[in-house]
């Protein structure tokens, strides 16, 4: 029953977006001593789908912390990619600014 | 307290990495130093993992293509899957102008061995119907490969790990030391190596490395931005596309750049769009000189979107997910490799240079730097890419 647990536990998907689960994100963090949530997301694609880890940034976060023993607030914070949401490539094509 | 290697080179990012593998694998003693805490902090965690050979041109094509040949097989050598993606290469015009070019195009990596094909617009828009009425003529080639840029870095970092190289990260070179003609040791903020070899693997930062020595490296960061979007379906037959204008201005051209009266082209903006066989595209990618930025700015990733819906109309209506930007090694005298040793110090080693190409190219660069150390002499004729040919260079700019 435990150990049953324990399964279910590793096989949650994490990140719903790029479908990897916990799993996959530990074995990344220990096959590579990772220490950082950005190379976990590049090494995993976790936090790379399209809301760009706004919903598994988080657990990303406290799975690393729990791999190598330190508090999520010592993490180096995950880099800020632009845009914050999606948007249209056609948009970004048009967003003309004057004073450029 | 001190520690001691054969070996240490300056650099975590794909080159560093590759030319520590391929030193252990001949059993050498390796140390990496790297400022960041991980690989792929730098340049190789910033690109696109496109290795179109088409777009190489001699001295450097024949690095191209025996790198090509050493990727084949990479993910079995080292136990690790690079994501080896068989994508192919199309060149692509959508500029009546640039016809005859492309013909030449054509001609001349045909001389040169590679088994392109023209191909002209109605064929285009039949085999990959994603492509645009713009199109005018494509150029094709199945040598080109595209791969995962992270994990060609960490599977090169872990295998030559693996064989009992060491890597520092979180690790600063500040000092070099030097006994007459020769590199003693290397002081880093955690303490100091003593070195037969040091290793000038610090892509973009190399000049700073070199000024320790007080050598002057031509080298200087090369800002590029990157679109990725949202998947779509894959495409029907390319997915590896390339603007025309790269292969004829932007990239290789500097002057045309700069005199340039296009501000796309002033920009360096010409596109590699790459679907990754996720269904992602990464839109590239442009060329400017704003020192150590690393801000993608919002000009230049109108061009670049604009040009992409040129060649692929579909791209309007998916969504971009994230961009960004990373800063190639480029050589400002001749945009050349620099593969070489110094005459003084005479144990010290430069590898950088690699511009926008340097995916491609890192494990031939791994694999010659490692001949070059431990047998003195290498595989392949490196002498274009010597240290030594800036000497005229220099007098020239100072007379
Ligand atoms: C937008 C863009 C797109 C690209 N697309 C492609 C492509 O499709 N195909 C291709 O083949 N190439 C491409 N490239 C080029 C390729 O990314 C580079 O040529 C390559 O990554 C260079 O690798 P490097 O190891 O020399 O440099 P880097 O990856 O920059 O590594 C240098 C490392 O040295 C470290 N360092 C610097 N100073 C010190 C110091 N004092 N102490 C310790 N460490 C230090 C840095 O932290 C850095 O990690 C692209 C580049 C860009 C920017
Ligand atoms: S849930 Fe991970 S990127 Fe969206």
């Amino acid at each position: 029953m435990e150990r049953k647990l324990q399964e279910r536990k590793v096989n949650n998907i994490v990140c719903r977006c790029e479908e990897v689960t916990e799993q996959e994100i530990r074995d990344a963090i220990r096959k590579f001593n990772l220490t950082t949530v950005d190379e976990v997301k590049r090494l995993t694609r976790a936090g790379m789908g399209l809301c760009q880890g706004r919903t598994c940034g988080s657990l990303m976060e406290k799975i690393l912390s729990e791999e190598i023993n330190k508090k999520v607030s010592e993490l180096l914070p995950l880099k800020k990619r632009p845009p914050v949401r999606p948007i249209k490539i056609k948009l970004l094509a048009k967003k003309e600014r004057e004073s450029e | 307290m001190n520690k001691t290697a054969d070996v240490t080179v300056v650099g975590g990012g794909v080159i560093g990495c590759s030319i520590a593998y391929y030193l252990a694998k001949k059993g050498a003693d390796v140390i990496v130093v790297e400022k960041n805490k991980g690989p792929s902090f730098g340049a190789s965690g910033t690109n696109q993992g496109a290795c179109p050979l088409q777009l190489f041109e001699p001295p450097v094509l024949e690095l191209a293509r025996q790198s090509l040949k050493l990727y084949k097989n990479l993910s079995e050598e080292i136990g690790y899957d690079i994501e080896y993606d068989n994508v192919g290469a199309l060149v692509c015009s959508v500029d009546e102008k640039q016809y005859s070019d492309m013909k030449k195009h054509v001609e001349k990596k045909k001389k040169q061995g590679i088994n392109v094909r023209l191909i002209e617009r109605e064929e285009l828009l039949k085999l990959e119907p994603t492509l645009g009425e713009n199109v005018v003529v494509g150029v094709e080639e199945w040598e080109s490969c595209g791969v995962n840029p992270f994990k060609v870095n960490y599977g090169f970092a872990c295998a030559a790990r693996r064989l009992g190289a060491r890597f520092l990260f979180s690790t600063e070179v500040g000092k070099i030391e030097k006994d007459k003609d020769k590199v003693t040791s290397v002081a880093t903020d955690k303490g100091k190596i003593i070195t037969n070899f040091l290793v000038n693997a610090a892509g973009a930062w190399s000049p700073q490395i070199g000024k320790m020595l007080g050598l002057v490296i031509p080298v200087k960061p090369r800002r590029g931005q990157i679109i990725v979007t949202e998947p779509t379906p894959l495409n029907k037959r390319w997915r590896c596309i390339s603007d025309a204008d790269y292969l004829l201005t932007t990239a290789f051209d500097l002057k045309a750049t700069e005199v340039s009266k296009d501000k796309r082209i002033k920009l360096g903006v010409a596109g590699v769009y790459l679907q990754e066989s996720t269904g992602n595209w990464t839109i590239g990618s442009s060329r400017d000189f704003a020192d150590y930025n690393t801000n993608v700015t919002m000009q230049t990733i109108r061009y670049i979107a604009k040009r992409a819906i040129k060649f692929i109309p579909k791209l309007k209506d998916v969504s971009c997910i994230r961009t960004f930007a990373g800063l190639r090694p480029f050589c400002y005298v001749d945009g050349l490799p620099i593969l070489s040793k110094v005459d003084n110090p005479q144990n010290f080693v430069i590898a950088t240079g690699h511009a926008g190409e340097g995916i491609t190219l890192a494990p031939i660069t791994g694999k010659l730097i490692s001949e070059l150390i431990v047998e003195n002499k290498t595989s392949l004729p490196i002498d274009a890419f010597s240290f030594s040919r800036f000497k005229n260079a220099y007098l020239q700019n100072l007379g």
